[in-house]
């Protein structure tokens, strides 16, 4: 009898996601179709800690070559998810109420979830690439959500050509690497490399693997998608798709270059290394001359990815060390985006544009909202003692120790503090615009309660991450000596 | 039995075409059709190889694939649909609402 064990959380969001429809026959209030949603993301989330406190079940698969194992990783990886699906379907439970199709709504953020999920504990290519598929899948559907809006359905259009696109990509990486080493077990393909070295079949597939899951995350030069998508999607997907489907692609690339591909490292570290400076300048950049609120976070999402991307040349030399940092960088990312997104979406909400100018004035207007918008751009930016300051040090004094061994390695730090520096530039306009420049109208504006709930839970995470810090790189660090079984869990 | 190489440069050749087809088609359909082709060329890889090695795993990532490919079609036309109900148009030059 095979126990499965490592997929009870998945299953738990699964069941609550099919519900909800049937359920919406009897119930027609977004609210309560939310709550039952929170419900059900809640169960999941006890279900993910009570692993966490008492051990983690067996393997699915057989031992030496396993599909699935809910490990620390994945426990981590697993709450990061779930935290921003229970903030996503928070802040919708208002923002959505006059759309229809609302229990599809919620059934597609929690089967999204759940791919995701499955994402984090998968340990075969095969897994992998269906938890990116019932990710994906769900999301292009959330994306097109708002039918009748010209936008959402360009930006629907755009997306579902670059994922498939994409995951055409990866497939054939996939079958290529399938081809060379006979196996699609990360571990398999790891020791198969190491014996037999690299050929061109090796190289291309890395190349194609590269590209593949590099458009899920947006990294440069595969990016052009996400500020079209970020913009025409409603901003709670927009939310749930930056703080969550992006983190997605990183685990992915976490899993498939420290864990299958490390063997050959030396054919990779400097290419994601570039592509890692590439994407946080660009990403900085563009996101410079943005006039959008949702373009100008979706350019520094880019950015943020390549901050991210950057733990993984670092790990060839440090190891666990700089995936800490790049997991802890993730969580808080998470946090801070997400709630970025909701302020964004609360203003929507309330018939505020998406343009910077139409934050003018919004420090009297509606002091929370404008107090949490500075703090999420302040952690953003990285400034201390706030959540996104404590991930950059670690990522930062990674590359250093690096340095010592592999000297370009430096370079990437100097990336870092160089790309927040010219991050702070477009994070604080939005500030001066909100706090410096007067309004049109001093008229107080009220958001519903539980778009407040979701930013003030967004908030707590981003300052309190800041501050207590110890307990959380704990738990990063134990999930980033998953990735290295040679240094024993 | 045919030699592996004749599989891959089948797979490799329609790889290209789809590629070629995402790259240069502006119509959205066409577009989805060639993803479709290059899917489909990984699948001849993996059961090419699947024999090769006379193991069944990549049969089975090649089955999986093939379900997949066909939920990413309905999904991808639907929503095409859409955007032509809203846009009266598939034309990938045509939807610029959103650029930089």
């Amino acid at each position: 009898m095979m126990d499965y064990g490592a997929i009870y959380p998945e299953i738990i969001l699964i069941l609550f996601a099919v519900a909800i429809p049937a359920l919406h026959m009897l119930i027609k209030s977004s609210r309560a179709l939310a709550g039952i949603s929170l419900v059900g993301i809640a169960a999941s989330i006890g279900m993910v800690v009570y692993y966490m406190l008492n051990g983690y079940p067996s393997i699915i698969g057989n031992p030496d070559a396993p599909l699935l194992s809910f490990d620390a990783l994945a426990a981590v990886f697993s709450l990061v998810f779930l935290s921003v699906a229970f903030v996503v379907v928070l802040a919708s439970a208002r923002y959505v109420e006059k759309d229809r199709h609302l229990a599809e709504y919620f059934t597609l953020i929690m089967m999204a979830t759940a791919g995701m999920m499955l994402v984090s504990s998968a340990q075969d290519l095969l897994t992998i690439y269906i938890g990116i598929e019932i990710a994906s899948m769900a999301t292009y559907a959330l994306v097109a959500f708002r039918k009748k809006d010209k936008r959402g359905s360009e930006a629907a259009v755009k997306y579902v050509i670059i994922g498939g696109m994409s995951s055409a990509l990866s497939l054939y990486g996939i079958s290529l690497l399938f081809g060379v080493t006979g196996t699609t077990n990360l571990i398999g393909i790891n020791a198969a490399l190491a014996s037999q070295g690299v050929d061109l079949a090796a190289l291309m597939a890395l190349a194609l693997l590269l590209a593949g899951f590099g458009f899920k995350i947006a990294i440069v030069p595969f990016h052009m998608w996400a500020p079209d998508v970020y913009e025409g999607a409603t901003a709670p997907i927009s939310a749930f798709l930056a703080a969550g489907s992006k983190k997605m692609g990183l685990v992915v690339l976490f899993k498939v270059f420290i864990v299958g591909l490390i063997a050959i490292k030396a054919d990779w570290d400097i290419v994601v290394g570039i592509v890692a400076v590439l994407t946080m300048t660009i990403g900085n950049v563009i996101a410079l001359s943005q006039t959008n609120m949702k373009r100008m976070l979706a350019y520094s999402s880019i950015g943020q990815a390549g901050y991210m991307l950057m733990a993984i040349p670092l790990a060839t030399v440090v190891g666990d060390y700089a995936i800490t940092g790049g997991i802890f960088h993730i969580i808080t990312h998470a946090f801070m985006k997400g709630g970025a997104f909701i302020v964004v979406a609360a203003m929507a909400y309330v018939a505020i544009g998406e343009s910077i100018a139409d934050y003018k004035g919004l420090g009297k207007r509606a002091p929370f909202m404008a107090f949490s918008m500075t703090m999420f751009m302040f952690a953003l930016a990285g400034i201390p003692p706030l959540s996104g300051f404590m991930s950059k040090v670690v990522l930062l004094s990674a590359s250093v120790q690096a340095a010592e061994v592999t000297q370009w390695m430096i370079w990437l730090g100097v990336a870092l503090v160089l790309n927040s520096a010219l991050s702070l530039y477009y994070y604080v306009r939005v500030i001066k615009y909100m706090y410096v420049e007067k309004g049109e109208t001093d008229a107080k504006i009220k958001v519903p309660v539980t778009l407040t709930a979701a930013i003030a839970i967004c908030l707590v995470a981003t300052i309190g991450l800041g501050l207590f810090f110890d307990p959380v790189l704990e738990l990063c660090s134990e999930a980033a000596r998953t990735l290295f079984p040679a240094l024993g869990a | 039995m045919i030699p592996i190489e004749y599989f891959l440069a089948l797979s490799g050749i329609l790889f290209v075409i789809g590629v070629i087809g995402v790259l240069s088609k502006r119509n959205a359909i066409v577009v989805l059709m060639s993803i479709e082709i290059m899917l489909n060329a990984a699948n001849i890889n993996f059961v090419a190889f699947s024999a090769y090695y006379g193991n069944l795993n990549g049969a089975v990532f090649a089955l999986v694939s093939i379900a997949i490919a066909a939920a990413e079609v309905a999904i991808g036309l639907a929503i095409i649909m859409n955007l032509y109900k809203t846009r009266d148009t598939i034309s990938l030059d045509e939807i610029n609402l959103l650029r930089w």
